[in-house]
């Protein structure tokens, strides 16, 4: 039989007609987001004077998030409350606060008594028993809920004694979570499974208590994660949405309620598990709440803690799909074959690589080994490294020859470098335009509610004297800002606030866009920078990548540059990013938390914002009469030609401020039976006679720069010697630690090179030269290759 | 009360005209996406993330067009995202089964699977011109409209996708 003609085909079929409950489920949960979305602007406004009063006593972040969302209250058309109902809301807000402020201390506390929270239980326990005062005040607006509540006691006697039975709970925030989390319940986990609760005015305003709750308690799930040791809150950011669904009986027809929401993983996950629409988003900063109220994002944050450590398959976030360049190892080197005695590579300072392998290890995964670059890794830490005196000659190489702790007889060849700092004073001006994907692909907490928290966080830390303009791109792509001096602060925070996800990721204009504000407030004598920030689905318009790169790079040449963030995971495009950035002179950077956004965009901001030599490479000669083999560590996706070096119009990695590029060679010197390579049968090998003067050489090192403004490469030079120089404690602790790095890194990577290494012997070399350790980087280091022990792989 | 108070006063915050808004534009949706898609199951999927898309970006409708085209465009990028999801997610997706009592024959149904399959394959936008114009009978103008496109563009991509089926048509029936 002839198919009708396509026209008719799609004008005549008809769609069979929607499930009923499909139906119902849909509309309850727009309703929910629709009522997080009024309540998130009606609640905010009478927190104004007292968040002001109490900011300072806020951490950070915490303090521009409520600001955040006060100038979000004040832009917002919504009607004011009731007086009555604004205190209700304040008092709840308050008690929402306050356990938070000491939240973090109380994590710390946990990890040394675990028992304390035990024994604080019973306190929450009485709670809904209670009757607390919060919600009681809102009820006795809402008889709605006054009418429901009786009914309830059985099932909030349960959900309480649920919530005790999670002994690893944090102690503190305690009460007046918990009076807000029964209050959500009361209205939503017993309203009847109709369409009508939302009828009620009662339920708008416990939306607004509720919707406090999850965003403080966001707050604090994304800024403590990285900060403790264990990053035991980690799996707050990993998407585990199907958990909630173990603990919901499929029975309660409100757990059914909750939005199958815009994440679309969660979709997924409804589809896996079978449970179509009864699946819970995981806890999330910009998506309405689920049916269970405020407790929510803790209670998924722990049911998820737990079940990892029960089944790690349920835990599996959509990793694997980020796509990351293929590239294959250094090989060893013979030193004798002529050209192979040259070893030219470009610097890279990005560090993006750690960030995401530290992500899958946090998640229990071994990271899949293109995602795992050597140099990337042992970049992330700082090192000690001598920094040179002047602007003019920014660098002053540190080489230092140490044993090679998996090669017997081998040598490590250690070659740091660091760039000239500038002072504060110093520093020229930025003209930043940040470019943000906000397609509906970044609405999970650990996308655009951590890009607007990470560029908050950088935000305040910039000069007056800088400007910032904020580029769009989703559905269409737009100006949110225009240049803004950072001086009006509140004009670019208060942008940034009103940024939500929506729409597909096709922003043709978004990054010309950009360029165009970048040039309009171009700054002959300061920074021009564009901060693009994505979770990988880059589609700015121009779509094919060499054509993108060629577009970032002829404004490279006027100079506008750009660097690129990282958020997310799941379609991370990571070989994108990397390209994007070496061709706009910048640096990709992958942010998972928001202390790593700290890392990178505040106390490197220096590092990240202001470049300092462009177009750095490296070249080391071994001395044939010395070296026998070598292999360079990492540096794999960076590698030059031996006449690149010389070459100016060769573009290569920029060194910011600060930051510090580190380098490893492994050697075999002549005369050590440690060679990877057979001689050779037929061609007679014999190491050359040293040239005079150099036999006490196993190389030369070269680096070439160019200072940021110009267009030709100075040259330092420096022998690599063979004696060994007597070096302060820092560096040879420093030279251990990034030993330490890079053979973690070879054995995520396979091994190949590092014999009868184990990560315990990483561990023990580690924790040996962990030193001072301030931020706490080099122990979390130490807990990542715990971590990848246990791990399984992709 | 008409849709023009009722999102008006949605917006400013009452649940109640949200609820009714809805009611009223859920089958729309709902219908929309299914012919776009042809999958019951889906089609509701992506009608709730259209749904709570709505509840979160109804504030941004600003009157300066009609408000389904702006309904149209909002659910077809729910739909581009539910996709894009789909592709990064899953492979394993079951075909639709059930055919009795269903409003057209089962056989329709699988052409305009096909069908869609084929537009979809033709190019960024071509699917939804063909559904917007043919299924939802718009003009070129309001497509346009809807797509973020000119007139002309609609008129253009849809004479490809006709000259594309008739080519296709060609080959099927001289195979068979």
């Amino acid at each position: 039989m002839k198919p009708k003609s396509y026209e008719k085909l799609l004008e005549e079929t008809a769609a069979p007609p929607p499930d009923p409950q499909a139906r119902v489920l849909a509309k309850r949960a727009a309703l929910a987001e629709f009522n997080r979305v009024h309540a998130a602007a009606a609640a905010q406004q009478p927190k104004l004077g007292f968040f002001q009063g109490l900011s300072g006593a806020f951490r950070h972040s915490r303090e521009s998030q409520s600001h955040g969302s006060d100038v979000m209250g004040w832009n917002s058309k919504s009607r004011m409350l009731a007086g009555a109902a604004s205190i209700c809301v304040a008092v709840l807000g308050f008690a929402v606060i306050w356990p938070m402020m000491k939240n973090g201390d109380a994590a710390r506390l946990l990890e040394k008594t675990p028992a304390e929270s035990v024994a604080v239980e019973p306190v929450r326990s009485d709670v809904p028993a209670a009757g607390p005062a919060a919600s009681a005040s809102t009820m006795s607006e809402t008889p709605a809920i006054a009418a429901t509540a009786p009914a309830q006691t059985p099932g909030t006697a349960e959900a309480a004694s649920r919530r005790s039975a999670d002994v690893q709970r944090p102690p503190v925030r305690v009460e007046a979570e918990n009076k807000v989390a029964q209050s959500g319940e009361e209205t939503f986990a017993f309203a009847p499974p109709t369409e009508a609760p939302l009828a009620a005015t009662g339920a708008v305003k416990d939306e607004r208590a509720q919707q406090d709750a999850p965003v403080a308690v966001d707050a604090i799930t994304v800024e403590d994660i990285g900060k403790l040791p264990d990053t035991s809150a980690n799996e707050a950011l990993q998407r585990v949405p199907n958990v909630r669904v173990d603990r919901q009986p499929p029975a309660d027809p409100a757990s059914a309620a909750p939005p199958k929401s815009r994440e679309a993983d969660s979709l997924n996950e409804v589809i896996v598990t079978g449970a179509r629409g009864r699946s819970k988003a995981a806890p999330h900063k910009g998506v309405a709440p689920p049916a269970g109220g405020g407790a929510n994002p803790f209670e998924g944050m722990l049911a998820r803690r737990a079940n990892i450590a029960i089944e790690p398959k349920a835990a599996e976030p959509p990793e694997g799909r980020d796509k990351f360049e293929h590239f294959d190892l250094n090989t060893v080197k013979q030193v004798a074959e002529g050209e192979n005695r040259f070893s030219t590579f470009s610097a890279d300072v990005d560090t993006s690589s750690y960030s995401f392998v530290r992500r899958q290890l946090n998640a229990g995964i071994l990271p899949q080994k293109d995602a795992v670059r050597s140099e990337e890794m042992i970049n992330y830490f700082d090192y000690s490294w001598p920094v040179a005196e002047s602007r003019e000659r920014p660098f002053r190489p540190t080489v230092v020859v140490s044993d090679s702790p998996w090669g017997k007889g081998r040598k490590l060849v250690h070659i740091g470098i660091k760039g000239y700092e500038l002072d504060a004073r110093q520093r020229p001006d930025a003209n930043l335009v940040l470019l943000l994907d906000v397609s509906g692909s970044m609405s999970s907490p650990d996308k655009l509610p951590l890009v607007k928290e990470s560029m908050r966080m950088m935000v305040n830390g910039l000069k007056a004297t800088d400007s910032v303009a904020i580029v769009v791109y989703a559905g269409a792509a737009g100006m949110v800002l225009p240049p803004t001096p950072v001086g009006e602060k509140e004009k670019i925070l208060a942008a940034l606030e009103s940024l939500t996800p929506g729409g597909s990721t096709a922003g043709a204009e978004g990054i010309e866009l950009a360029y165009q504000l970048a040039e309009r407030s171009f700054r002959k004598e300061g920074v021009n920078r564009i901060l693009l920030c994505t979770d990988g689905d880059f589609n700015v318009g121009i779509d094919n990548t060499n054509e993108l790169k060629g577009f970032v790079e002829r404004r490279r040449e006027k100079g506008i540059f750009l660097s690129v963030l990282g958020f997310g995971q799941g379609n991370y495009r990571d070989e994108l990013a990397q390209a994007l950035a070496q061709n706009g002179n910048g640096v990709a950077a992958y942010i998972d938390t928001l202390s790593e956004a700290q890392k990178v965009l505040v106390k490197e901001a220096g590092a990240s914002l202001f470049t300092i030599a462009k177009d750095v490479k490296l070249q080391v000669e071994f001395n044939p009469a010395t070296v026998a083999e070598y292999r360079l560590v990492g540096y794999e996706t960076r590698a030059l030609k031996r006449e690149d070096f010389n070459n100016d119009a060769v573009d290569a990695g920029d060194v910011g401020s600060g930051h510090s590029v580190t380098a490893i060679y492994e050697i075999t010197p002549v005369g050590v039976d440690a060679r990877m390579i057979e001689p050779s049968r037929y061609a007679k090998e014999k190491a050359p006679a040293a040239v005079s003067g150099t036999g006490g050489e196993y190389g030369f090192l070269r680096i070439r720069y160019k200072l940021p403004e110009s267009r030709q490469s100075q040259l330092i030079e420096e022998p690599i010697g063979m004696e060994r120089k007597q070096v302060p404690e820092t560096i040879s602790r420093d030279v251990q630690f990034s030993t330490a790095v890079a053979g973690f890194a070879q054995l995520l990577r396979g091994g190949q090179y590092t014999g009868a290494l184990s990560y315990d012997d990483v561990i023990k070399q580690a924790l040996a030269a962990r030193g001072d350790d301030p931020f706490g980087y080099r122990n979390e280091f130490v807990q990542l290759v715990r971590r990848a022990q246990g791990a399984r792989g992709m | 009360m008409d849709d023009q108070a009722l999102i008006r006063k949605a917006q400013g915050g009452d649940a109640n005209s949200f609820a009714e808004l809805l009611d009223l534009h859920y089958d729309t949706i709902y219908r929309f996406a299914w012919k776009w898609c042809g999958h019951k199951a889906n089609a509701e999927d992506i009608a709730q993330l259209a749904c709570i898309k709505l509840a979160s970006s109804l504030k941004q409708f600003r009157f300066q067009s009609a408000f389904t085209s702006w309904l149209y465009r909002l659910v077809i990028s729910c739909a581009q995202d539910w996709q894009r999801s789909q592709a990064r997610h899953d492979h394993d997706e079951m075909p639709e089964t059930e055919t009795v009592g269903e409003s057209s024959p089962a056989e329709d149904r699988i052409y305009l699977t096909q069908l869609l399959e084929q537009l979809g394959e033709l190019g960024e936008g071509m699917k939804e011109t063909a559904l917007l114009v043919h299924a939802e009978g718009m003009s070129h103008a309001e497509a346009g409209v809807v797509l973020g496109v000119s007139e002309s563009t609609i008129s253009w991509r849809l004479h490809t996708i006709r000259k594309h089926m008739s080519k296709s048509e060609a080959r099927q029936s001289s195979n068979g």
